[in-house]
C-alpha cells in the first residue's frame, strides 16, 4: 500500500514538472498533497496529515492559482 | 522529440529517488531516548494527552513563537506588496474572484456551482477549524492545523456569500491578527511573573484542567495563523484593498 501511493506520488510530481499547462501542475501537486495526507494517516501521524491537507491541498493551491491568474499559463512551443 | 521527453523523465525520476536512497540504504536505527522519556513523563509534565501538542507548546514553545514571527513578517512583506500592485493596477478588480454582485457576469471562473458549494462548505469547515484549534491537547491536531482550516474556511466564506460580512474583510481580519499577536507575546512573558519562567504555565495550580495553557496558546496561535492566511488569500484573490 505504501509502495503503491509512494510510487503514485512520483508519478504525480514528475507529471506537475512535465506538464505544458501549468494549471494541470498544480491539479497534481494538490493530488499529491492528498495522497501523502492519507500517507501519513496510514503511517499514524494524524497531525501531519491534518496540516498537510490544509495547507498543501487547500492554501498552497489558492496561492498558486493566484499566481498563475497573473502570469502565462502555458509554456511556450519549443520551435 | 519523444525520446527526449523520455529521457527527461528517466533523468527526473533518478534524480527524486537520489534524494530518498540515503534513508532506504542506512542501517543506522531510530533514536529511542527522547522517546521513551516523553512516553512516560510528557503527560505529567504537560498535560496535554496528544504528545505532539505537549512537545511544541510545552517543551518547545518558544520555537513555536519563532515560527509565528516568521508568518507574522510573512503575511506583513506579502501585504506590503500586494496593496502596492492594488495601486498600481485599478481593473485588477474587473478580473478578481471576489466581485460585487453586479460586475459578477464579466467573470467566467466565479460560476453559481462553486457559489453554492462554498457557501455551504464555509461554516462547516469554519465549525471543524475551530473544533480541531480547541481539542488540539486532546485529539490530533492543534493551533497551526486548526488554524489553516479557518482560514480555508474564510476563504469559502468570501468566495460563496454575496454580502460583505465582517469576518472577511481584510481589515477585521489585519486587527484580530496583530491582536492575537500581542497576546501570545503577553502569554509568554506571564510565566515570568508567576516564577515558572518564560513560556512557563502561570495557571497551572489555579484550575483543575491541567492542560489550561496549552489551551490558550492553542486558541491564540490558531487565531494569529487562521486570520494571517486567511487575509493573504482574500487580498490575493483581489478583496478589499481598503485599509
Amino acid at each position: 500500500m505504501n509502495i503503491l501511493l509512494l510510487s503514485l506520488i512520483l508519478a504525480l510530481g514528475v507529471y506537475a514538472l512535465l506538464a505544458k499547462d501549468l494549471l494541470h501542475s498544480v491539479i497534481a501537486l494538490s493530488a499529491i498533497s492528498m495522497l501523502s495526507a492519507l500517507l501519513f494517516t496510514i503511517l499514524r501521524a494524524p497531525d501531519v496529515a491534518i496540516t498537510e491537507a490544509a495547507v498543501g491541498a487547500g492554501v498552497s493551491t489558492v496561492i498558486f492559482v493566484w499566481a498563475i491568474r497573473h502570469t502565462q499559463r502555458r509554456d511556450k512551443e519549443e520551435p | 522529440m519523444k525520446k527526449l521527453e523520455l529521457i527527461k523523465i528517466v533523468i527526473t525520476v533518478l534524480l527524486c529517488s537520489l534524494l530518498v536512497v540515503p534513508i532506504i540504504l542506512s542501517n543506522h536505527s531510530w533514536p529511542t531516548h527522547a522517546r521513551n522519556y516523553l512516553l512516560v513523563n510528557a503527560q505529567s509534565d504537560t498535560g496535554a494527552t496528544n504528545t505532539v501538542s505537549a512537545i511544541y507548546l510545552g517543551y518547545r514553545a518558544m520555537d513555536t513563537l519563532g515560527e509565528t514571527l516568521v508568518l507574522l513578517v510573512s503575511v506583513t512583506g506579502t501585504m506590503a506588496i500586494l496593496v502596492k500592485l492594488g495601486k498600481e493596477q485599478t481593473d485588477e478588480e474587473t478580473t478578481s474572484f471576489s466581485l460585487t454582485p453586479e460586475k459578477r457576469p464579466t467573470n467566467r471562473l466565479r460560476t453559481h456551482l462553486l457559489e453554492t458549494v462554498a457557501s455551504k462548505l464555509g461554516p462547516i469547515v469554519l465549525l471543524f477549524g475551530f473544533y480541531v484549534m480547541l481539542y488540539g491537547h486532546i485529539s490530533p491536531g492543534g493551533g497551526f492545523q486548526g488554524g489553516v482550516i479557518v482560514a480555508s474556511a474564510i476563504v469559502f466564506l468570501a468566495l460563496g456569500t454575496e454580502v460583505k460580512s465582517k469576518l472577511t474583510s481584510t481589515f477585521v481580519l489585519s486587527r484580530i491578527e496583530s491582536l492575537s499577536f500581542l497576546l501570545l507575546i503577553l502569554a509568554s512573558i506571564s510565566g515570568v511573573f508567576f516564577e515558572s519562567g518564560f513560556f512557563g504555565n502561570p495557571i497551572k495550580s489555579a484550575s483543575s484542567l491541567s492542560a489550561n495553557f496549552i489551551i490558550l496558546l492553542n486558541i491564540i496561535i490558531g487565531l494569529k495563523v487562521g486570520t494571517s492566511i486567511a487575509v493573504m488569500c482574500i487580498a490575493m484573490m483581489g478583496g478589499s484593498h481598503d485599509h
